[in-house]
C-alpha cells in the first residue's frame, strides 16, 4: 500500500534538517505533495517556509534528510538540477533585469540563437504562444522596468514555465498584489494542477489559502505542526496551529477622541519621476489620536503622497504644515526633526541596509541625538542595549543585535524598520504598506503597536494595499484614484463591496461627467 | 583665403579622427568593462603597456604586425592581472586599478634604462611604424580622400569596431550575459549564468583592445615609445565610460569630443601657444562636459500655479 501511495507524490522531502550556524531553520521536517494538488506552506516569520522550498530547489544543500520527486530519490544539487527535474520557482523578491524586455528576461539563460545572434523575433512569438495557453497576459516586448509589480510577477511565472516546470513553487505571490490581481493568480494556479501540474504555496494570507489550497502544512520553529485538507479547516484554527494560541481577527477596540491638528496638506499637487502629475488637489487633515487610512489599487499615487509627506519629493504646488512647522518642500531630515517617523513601503529600499548590523539599522537617523553620541563617537554599549530591548519587544527572530540583516527573514526585516521608527517618540506617524510580508500573528502584534501609538496620542497616516488592515485599524478611510483622493468612508459602516468601487474610480467618472 | 580655410578645416577633421582612435579603441575596450559591473581604472596602465611593447615587439620581429602582437599581449597581461584581484580575489576595483597604473609607469621606464640604457624616450630606426592604406578610387578625389584615405589599419578598426562591439552587446548572448552580469548579478546566477567568468572575458576583450590602443599611439603617426606617451588618455575613456554607461553610440560621440579636444590642442601649440596650457585642454573639455551633462540632467522643479492647475481639470470634466 505504501508502494502506490508514494508513486503519488510530486515531492517527497524526509527529515530535513538545515542549520545556519547555531540556528536551525528546520528540524526533521517531512513534507509531502501529491501530483496534481495545490499545496500551501504557512507559518510565522522566519518558521522556515523560505529555507525549505530553497532546500527543494537546490539554493542550500541539507545537512540531512532525503528528496524524492515523482517517486525517484533525487540530489539536488543546483537550481538547475532542479530545474531539470520539472521544478520551477517564483522568490520571494523577484529577479528580473530591469533594462531588458519581457521576453528576453524570461529566455535568459536560454537564448533561441541564429547564425551567433540572438532570434528575437522567435522568442518573442515563443513568448505570444507561451502566454496565450497559460492564461498570463503579458507584452513580451514591453521592457520590465516599466511593468506593474502584478506584470512582474506573471514573467516570473512565464520564466518558470518556458523551462518546462510541472511543479511549481511560488513563494509569498500575493504579498504584492491587489484583490483583484490576486484572485487572477489563483484561477491561473488552478488551471495548471487541471493540467496535471503541481503547486506548492506559500502565504500569510490564511483566507485565501483556505479558498484555494487543497492542503496545508503547518511549520513553527522549523518544525512540521501538521498538513491537513484545506476543507475543514478554519482561519482561527489555521492561525492558532502557527502561532499556538488564540489570534483576534477583529476590529480593534478604541477608545479617546482625535485632538488638534498635527499634519495639514492643503492643495498638494505633484510630478512623478517622469514630469506626468501624479498628485492633483490632495487635501488632508490627521489629528492626535488619529488614524487616517489611505486605501487604493497600488499606483495611484500613494507612492507620491508618501514620499512627498516624507520630505523625500517636493510638490508642485500646495502647502504641507507639520506641528506647525511649513514643511512643503523641505527635506527629510527637516521634515523627521519637526516629528516624522516613518515607515517605507518597500523595505530593501528604503527600509534597512541589509548589509549592516540590525544594531546599525536600529541606531540609523539618530546617530547625532546625545542618547547615542557622545563627543562625536557613538556609544555602541547604549546602541546594543537599545537594539536587545527593541528585539524583545517586537520579537524579532535572530540571533542578536549584532546579525546582519541579510541573514533574517523577510518578515522579520519589516519588524527591524518598525522597531527603529515606532520607538522615536515621534508625534506623526507615515506608515506604509506596515504588515507586508508579514505572519499573522506578528501582524496581529504590529496592529496592537499602532493602536498603542494612536492611544499616546500619535497621528498616524496608513497607507496600505490591504482593505482589511484599513478596516480595522482606520478611524477615517480616504480612498485614492488616479492620484486624487475621490471618497471619504466611514470604516465602521463601510462595506469592502463599497470601497472596491471608489477604488476602481466610480465615484470619480460620476463627479467627473456631472 | 577661401582655398586655404577649407583646407584648414578638412585637414583638422582628418587630425581629429587620427587622434580619436585611440580613445575610442581603449574606451570600447572599457565598454565592456563598464557593462560587466566593472569600474575599469586600469585602462590608462593597460595601454601605456601596449604601446611600450608595441614598440618591442616591432624592433624584434621587423615588423608592425609583430609589435601589435607584442603590444596587445602585455596589456591582456596586465587585464589578466587586474581581473584575478577584482573577479576572483574580490580586491577593490579602484585600488587594482591605479596599483596596476603606477606599476605601468615604472616598469616601462625601468624597462627603458634596462633594455636600451636611455631615459626618457626610444627611438631608433629599427622600430616599423604601422602602414597607411591607401582606398582605392576615394585617394585620389581631393577632399574626400584626405579626409576617408590614409589613415593606419588601426584607425579603420576603431571606428568599424563602434558597430561590431553594439552587435556583441546587444544581439548575441555574450553581450546580453555580460550586461546582465553588470546590471542584476543575482539574476543572473539563479539562470545559472556564471558571472565571474563573464566579468573576466569582458576584462580580457578589455586588454585586447586597450593594447591595441597603445600600439597605435607609439607606432601609428610617432614612431617612438616615450616615458608615460597615454598621457591620461585612459582616463579620458574612464570619463567618456561614465557618461556614456558604456553604450557604444555614446562612446564614440564622447571620444570625437575629446579627440578633437586633442587635434585642437596640437595646432595650438603650432600656433604658438605655451605647451603647458595646451595641455591642459583635454582635461578643461572633460571637466566642462561631466558638468554640462549633469548640468542637463539634475531634476527639474516644476512648480505650478494656480491657473495651470484649474486649466486643465475644466478641460478633463468636459471631455469624459
Ligand atoms: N542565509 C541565512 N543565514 C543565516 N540565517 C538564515 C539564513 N536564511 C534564513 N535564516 C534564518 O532561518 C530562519 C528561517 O528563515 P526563512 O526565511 O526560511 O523564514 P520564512 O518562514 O520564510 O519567514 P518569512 O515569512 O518571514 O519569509 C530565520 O530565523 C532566518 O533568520
Ligand atoms: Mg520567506
Amino acid at each position: 500500500m505504501a508502494a502506490d501511495i508514494a508513486a503519488d507524490f510530486a515531492i517527497e522531502m524526509i527529515g530535513i534538517t538545515k542549520r545556519f550556524g547555531p540556528l536551525t531553520a528546520n528540524r526533521d521536517v517531512s513534507f509531502a505533495v501529491r501530483k496534481g494538488e495545490i499545496h500551501a506552506l504557512v507559518g510565522e516569520n522566519g518558521a522556515g517556509k523560505t529555507t525549505l522550498m530553497n532546500v527543494l530547489f537546490g539554493m542550500h544543500l541539507p545537512d540531512s534528510g532525503q528528496i524524492k520527486v515523482n517517486g525517484a530519490q533525487v540530489e539536488i544539487t543546483s537550481p538547475q538540477v532542479a530545474i531539470g527535474l520539472g521544478l520551477g520557482m517564483v522568490h520571494q523578491h523577484f529577479k528580473l533585469v530591469p533594462s531588458l524586455t519581457v521576453a528576453e528576461n524570461i529566455f535568459l539563460g536560454m537564448e533561441i540563437v541564429r547564425g551567433g545572434l540572438i532570434d528575437s523575433a522567435s522568442q518573442v512569438a515563443a513568448v505570444r504562444a507561451l502566454s496565450a495557453s497559460s492564461g498570463l497576459a503579458v507584452d513580451p516586448t514591453r521592457v520590465v522596468r516599466d511593468l506593474s509589480v502584478g506584470s512582474e510577477q506573471r514573467v516570473e511565472i512565464l520564466k518558470v514555465l518556458a523551462r518546462g516546470a510541472r511543479i511549481v513553487i511560488l513563494d509569498e505571490p500575493t504579498a504584492v498584489l491587489t484583490p483583484q490581481e490576486g484572485r487572477d493568480l489563483f484561477r491561473t494556479l488552478r488551471g495548471f494542477t487541471d493540467q496535471g501540474m503541481t503547486v506548492i504555496l506559500i502565504s500569510h494570507h490564511l483566507d485565501e489559502v483556505l479558498e484555494v489550497s487543497d492542503t496545508v502544512t503547518v511549520l513553527r520553529d522549523g518544525a512540521v505542526i501538521g498538513t491537513e485538507p484545506a476543507k475543514g479547516l478554519t482561519e482561527a484554527r489555521l492561525a492558532q496551529m502557527m502561532v499556538g494560541r488564540p489570534v483576534d481577527f477583529g476590529r480593534k477596540r478604541r477608545d479617546g477622541t482625535a485632538g488638534a491638528p498635527v499634519l495639514t496638506l492643503t492643495r498638494i499637487h505633484a510630478r512623478d519621476d517622469r514630469g506626468l502629475p501624479a498628485l492633483m488637489d490632495v487635501s488632508l487633515t490627521v489629528h492626535a489620536g488619529e488614524i487616517v487610512a489611505i486605501a487604493g489599487v497600488d499606483g495611484n499615487g500613494q507612492t507620491e503622497l508618501a514620499e512627498v509627506v516624507a520630505g523625500l519629493r517636493g510638490p508642485s504646488y500646495g502647502r504641507m504644515n507639520l506641528n506647525g512647522r511649513d514643511i512643503a518642500g523641505a527635506p527629510a531630515d527637516i521634515v523627521r526633526g519637526a516629528g516624522l517617523a516613518h515607515v517605507p513601503a518597500d523595505r530593501l529600499v528604503r527600509g534597512v541596509d541589509v548589509q549592516a548590523s540590525i544594531m546599525s539599522n536600529i541606531l540609523m537617523g539618530r546617530q547625532d541625538s546625545s542618547a547615542f553620541s557622545k563627543g562625536g563617537m557613538i556609544r555602541w554599549g547604549r546602541v546594543r542595549a537599545e537594539a536587545a530591548a527593541l528585539i524583545k519587544r517586537f520579537d524579532i527572530r535572530t540571533q542578536g543585535p549584532d546579525a546582519s540583516v541579510k541573514s533574517l527573514s523577510g518578515g522579520n526585516m519589516q519588524k527591524v524598520v518598525l522597531a527603529r521608527e515606532f520607538s522615536q517618540g515621534k508625534q506623526f506617524l507615515l506608515i506604509d504598506q506596515p504588515t507586508r510580508g508579514v505572519d499573522i500573528g506578528a501582524t496581529e502584534g504590529i496592529h496592537d503597536e499602532i493602536m498603542r501609538r494612536r492611544a499616546e496620542g500619535v497621528a498616524i497616516l496608513l497607507i496600505s494595499v490591504q482593505l482589511d488592515e484599513c478596516m480595522k485599524l482606520a478611524d477615517r478611510l480616504l480612498v485614492m484614484f488616479q492620484g486624487c483622493l475621490v471618497a471619504e468612508l466611514d470604516p465602521k459602516t463601510v462595506t469592502v463591496n463599497e470601497i472596491g468601487l471608489h477604488m476602481m474610480g466610480a465615484s470619480h467618472n460620476r463627479k467627473a461627467s456631472a | 583665403m577661401e582655398i586655404l580655410t577649407q583646407v584648414f578645416t578638412i585637414s583638422l577633421i582628418a587630425a581629429i579622427l587620427r587622434t580619436t582612435a585611440p580613445i575610442l579603441l581603449v574606451a570600447l575596450g572599457g565598454a565592456f568593462t563598464t557593462k560587466a559591473g566593472i569600474f575599469n581604472i586600469g585602462l590608462e596602465g593597460q595601454m601605456l603597456m601596449g604601446a611600450f611593447f608595441g614598440v618591442l615587439g616591432s624592433m624584434w620581429t621587423g615588423s608592425a604586425l609583430g609589435g601589435l602582437v607584442f603590444g596587445v599581449t602585455a596589456s591582456v597581461l596586465m587585464a589578466v592581472i587586474f581581473s584575478v584581484f577584482v573577479v576572483t580575489l574580490r580586491a577593490n576595483e579602484v585600488v587594482v586599478g591605479l596599483a596596476l597604473n603606477i606599476m605601468a609607469g615604472g616598469l616601462t621606464i625601468s624597462l627603458t634604462k634596462a633594455i636600451f640604457g636611455v631615459r626618457g624616450s626610444i627611438v631608433n630606426p629599427a622600430i616599423v611604424g604601422m602602414p597607411r592604406i591607401h582606398v582605392p578610387l576615394i585617394h585620389d578625389i581631393r577632399p574626400l580622400g584626405q579626409i576617408l584615405s590614409g589613415y593606419t589599419p588601426l584607425v579603420y578598426t576603431a571606428f568599424a569596431l563602434v558597430f561590431l562591439v553594439w552587435v556583441i552587446l546587444f544581439r548575441t548572448r555574450l553581450g546580453l550575459y555580460i550586461r546582465v552580469t553588470g546590471e542584476k548579478p543575482e539574476a543572473a546566477q539563479s539562470l545559472g549564468i556564471r558571472t565571474a567568468r563573464m566579468q573576466h572575458i569582458a576584462s580580457l576583450i578589455c586588454g585586447v583592445l586597450a593594447g591595441a590602443a597603445g600600439v597605435h599611439l607609439s607606432l601609428g603617426y610617432i614612431v617612438m615609445f616615450a616615458e608615460n606617451m597615454s598621457s591620461g588618455r585612459g582616463f579620458m575613456a574612464v570619463a567618456v565610460l561614465i557618461f556614456s554607461g558604456g553604450d557604444p553610440v555614446k562612446v564614440l560621440l564622447g571620444c570625437l569630443l575629446f579627440g578633437f579636444a586633442d587635434a585642437a590642442s596640437l595646432r595650438l601649440q603650432t600656433m604658438g601657444v605655451s605647451s603647458y596650457l595646451v595641455l591642459m585642454v583635454p582635461f578643461v573639455v572633460s571637466v566642462s562636459a561631466l558638468f554640462l551633462l549633469s548640468w542637463r540632467q539634475r531634476p527639474k522643479i516644476i512648480r505650478e500655479t494656480l491657473q495651470h492647475l484649474t486649466a486643465p481639470v475644466v478641460a478633463k470634466g468636459q471631455g469624459s
